[in-house]
C-alpha cells in the first residue's frame, strides 16, 4: 500500500514541471503537397531543442528524382520499420531548408497498405501519448482478446 | 486477515483513481475520446453461448515534456446483459526517447495501471507497474537490430495471483530489393507467482485460498468467487518460456502489404499452478497468457488502401497450444487424464477511415476453438464498431 502511494506520488510530481519546446518551422497547411517515392536514407536527427530526436527519411520522388528530407516524428520510429528501397507516399508541409534543400514535415504516411496519421490538418502532432496511442490497430481484437 | 486486505485495497483504489484522474488534467496537450460498441454471441470462452453487447468509452490525455511524454488513459466498459462484470481501467505512463548518433535510438516507457471490476471478477482487480525499454539500431540502411526488455509487477485483490515477470526480446530484419522484409526473433520470459504456498494443503489449512470451483454449469456460477481459479499445485512458483519466430512482409507499392509469421514456443520450466476459469475476454487471464502454453502460432495478414483511403485489413491465425499443468475435464468435472490442448482458428476483417481528427472503424472476427477439454470447445462471432475523436489542447507546430 505504502509503495503504491509513493509510486503514484512520484508520477504526480513529474507532471508539475515541464520543459519548453521550441521549433524552427511551423506546419503550414497552405504549403502541403503529396510526394510518392522511394526511401534512399534513414537517420535520426535532433530537429527541435529539448525534443526527442526525429526520424528523417531521404525520399526520392518518382518521376522527378528530387530528393526530399521527410521529417517523420519521434516515437513512430519504434513502430514503423523503414528500410532503404521501400516505397511510400507522404502528405506534408513543404519548406526549403537553409541550404535550399526541399523538406517535408509529414502529416500523413501511406505505407504497406496502411495510413499513419502523424498530425492533423492543422499540423498538431498526433504522436504524443507514447505506445499506448498506437495499440490495437486490429480493432476486431477488442472483444476476442483474452 | 482477508477483511483488512479488502479495506486496504479499497483505500488504494481511491488514491489511485483520484491521482490518476486529476494529474494530467493540469496541463494536457491533447485529448482523445473514443467509444467502441462490441457485439458477440460468446461473451465467455466456453461451450455454452452467451450473447452480449459491450459499450466502452475511453479517453487519452497527453502532455509533451521535451524528450518525455506523459499520458494517462481511462476506459469504462459496460455490458448490457452481464452488468456485474462492468469494469474500469486507468493508466498513467511516461515515455522517453533518446538517440545515439543517427542510427540508434533508446526508448523507455514506465506505466502504472489500475483495473477494477464491478463485482463478479473482483478477484482480478489489480494494480500494476510495468517498465519497457528498447534499443533499435540500423546496422545498415536495410537491416534493423532491435532488443527490448519488459518488466511487470501486478498486485491482485486475490493475492495468490500476484506476480512479477520479465522478458527479453531480440530481433533482426533485412529488407530485400524484391520488396520483401524477413525478420527473425527470439524471446525469453520468466514469470514468478509471489504468494503461492509450498503445498496446496497448507493453503487450505490456513484458510488463505479464496478460490473454489472451475467449470460447473449451474446458475451459482455467476455469483461470488465461483468463477475464480483453483490452485492445483503450489510447487514451482516460476514459469519460464522461450520462443523463436520469423516474419515475412511483402509490400506491393505503398498501397498493399502482405504479412506472414510463424512462432514456436516452449515452456522451459514450471507449470501453470491454477486451473482455468470461465474465460472472460476482459480479464488479463493468467491461465491463457504467454506463460501458460507451449506450441506454435501461424498468422497471415493482408492490408490494403482502398478508394477514399479506406484501410482494409484481413487476417487469418492458427494456433496449436498445449497447457502444461492443466488437466482436461469432462463436462461433469471428471478428470480425463489429458493435458489441455487447444487448436484455434481465427479469421478477421476490418475497415477503417481516418479524417483529420476523427476515425471510424468496423470489424468482424470469427474464432473456432477445438479443445480436448469439452468445456473449452467453442466458436464465436465478434462484431465491433468504433469512433475516435482527437482534439489538441495545446500548441502545435
Amino acid at each position: 500500500m505504502k509503495h503504491r502511494v509513493i509510486f503514484l506520488a512520484g508520477l504526480f510530481l513529474l507532471t508539475t514541471f515541464s520543459i519548453g519546446q521550441k521549433s524552427r518551422h511551423i506546419y503550414n497547411v497552405n504549403s502541403e503537397r503529396t510526394i510518392a517515392g522511394t526511401i534512399r536514407k534513414i537517420s535520426t536527427e535532433p530537429r527541435y531543442r529539448n525534443s526527442a530526436p526525429f526520424v528523417v527519411l531521404k525520399l526520392e520522388e518518382k518521376g522527378t528524382h528530387t530528393i526530399y528530407n521527410i521529417e517523420v516524428s519521434p516515437v513512430w520510429f519504434y513502430d514503423m520499420n523503414f528500410h532503404k528501397g521501400e516505397e511510400l507516399e507522404v502528405v506534408g508541409s513543404f519548406y526549403l531548408s537553409d541550404r535550399k534543400e526541399p523538406n517535408l514535415m509529414a502529416r500523413e504516411i501511406r505505407f504497406k497498405g496502411k495510413v499513419f496519421l502523424l498530425r492533423d490538418k492543422h499540423g498538431f502532432p498526433n504522436w504524443r501519448g507514447g505506445r499506448r496511442q498506437r495499440k490495437g490497430r486490429r480493432h476486431g481484437k477488442n472483444m476476442k482478446e483474452q | 486477515m482477508r477483511n483488512r486486505r479488502t479495506e486496504g485495497t479499497k483505500r488504494a483504489k481511491i488514491v489511485v483513481l483520484a491521482v490518476l484522474l486529476l494529474t494530467p488534467v493540469l496541463n494536457a496537450d491533447s485529448i482523445t475520446i473514443s467509444t467502441v460498441q462490441n457485439v458477440t454471441d460468446l461473451l465467455f470462452r466456453r461451450v455454452t453461448t452467451a450473447d452480449d453487447q459491450d459499450s466502452s468509452l475511453s479517453f487519452i490525455l497527453d502532455k509533451n515534456l521535451g524528450r518525455f511524454s506523459l499520458f494517462t488513459s481511462g476506459n469504462y466498459s459496460y455490458l448490457l446483459e452481464n452488468s456485474r462484470e462492468n469494469f474500469f481501467t486507468q493508466d498513467l505512463g511516461l515515455d522517453y526517447l533518446h538517440s545515439f548518433g543517427n542510427k540508434t535510438a533508446l526508448y523507455i516507457s514506465v506505466l502504472g495501471n489500475g483495473t477494477f471490476y464491478k463485482s463478479e471478477y473482483s478477484d482480478f482487480n489489480s494494480i500494476s507497474l510495468s517498465a519497457f525499454t528498447s534499443v533499435k539500431s540500423y546496422i545498415s540502411q536495410t537491416s534493423i537490430l532491435k532488443s527490448s526488455y519488459s518488466f511487470i509487477y501486478r498486485n491482485y485483490e486475490a493475492s495468490l495471483l500476484d506476480y512479477w515477470s520479465h522478458d527479453f526480446l531480440l530481433s533482426l530484419d533485412k529488407y530485400f530489393v524484391t520488396g520483401t522484409t524477413a525478420k527473425a526473433e527470439v524471446c525469453w520470459g520468466y514469470k514468478h507467482f509471489m504468494n503461492l504456498p509450498q503445498e496446496k494443503e497448507d493453503d487450505f489449512q490456513n484458510g488463505g485460498a479464496p478460490f473454489s470451483g472451475k467449470n460447473g454449469n449451474n446458475e451459482q456460477q455467476n455469483q461470488g468467487h465461483l468463477e475464480s481459479p483453483e490452485l492445483v499445485h503450489g510447487k514451482g512458483r516460476g514459469i519460464q518460456f522461450f520462443s523463436v519466430s520469423s516474419l515475412l512482409t511483402q509490400s506491393l507499392g505503398s498501397k498493399i502489404g502482405l504479412n506472414f509469421s510463424i512462432m514456436r514456443q516452449w515452456i522451459l520450466s514450471g507449470n501453470n499452478p491454477f486451473t482455468a476459469v470461465r474465460d472472460f475476454y476482459k480479464i488479463e487471464n493468467p491461465f491463457y497468457d504467454r506463460f501458460s502454453w507451449e506450441g506454435y502460432h501461424i498468422e497471415g495478414q493482408v492490408t490494403m488502401l482502398m478508394p477514399w483511403l479506406i484501410e482494409l485489413e484481413t487476417g487469418y491465425e492458427y494456433s496449436d497450444k498445449r497447457f502444461p499443468g492443466i488437466e482436461s475435464m469432462s463436462l461433469m468435472e471428471n478428470p480425463l487424464g489429458l493435458t489441455r490442448k487447444d487448436r484455434r482458428v481465427e479469421v478477421d476483417v476490418s475497415l477503417q477511415k481516418n479524417w483529420a481528427r476523427i476515425s471510424i472503424f468496423l470489424s468482424y472476427a470469427y474464432i473456432l476453438n477445438h479443445s480436448n477439454d469439452p468445456y473449452f470447445d467453442w466458436s464465436g462471432h465478434f462484431f465491433s464498431v468504433g469512433f475516435k475523436w482527437n482534439q489538441p489542447l495545446g500548441g502545435g507546430r
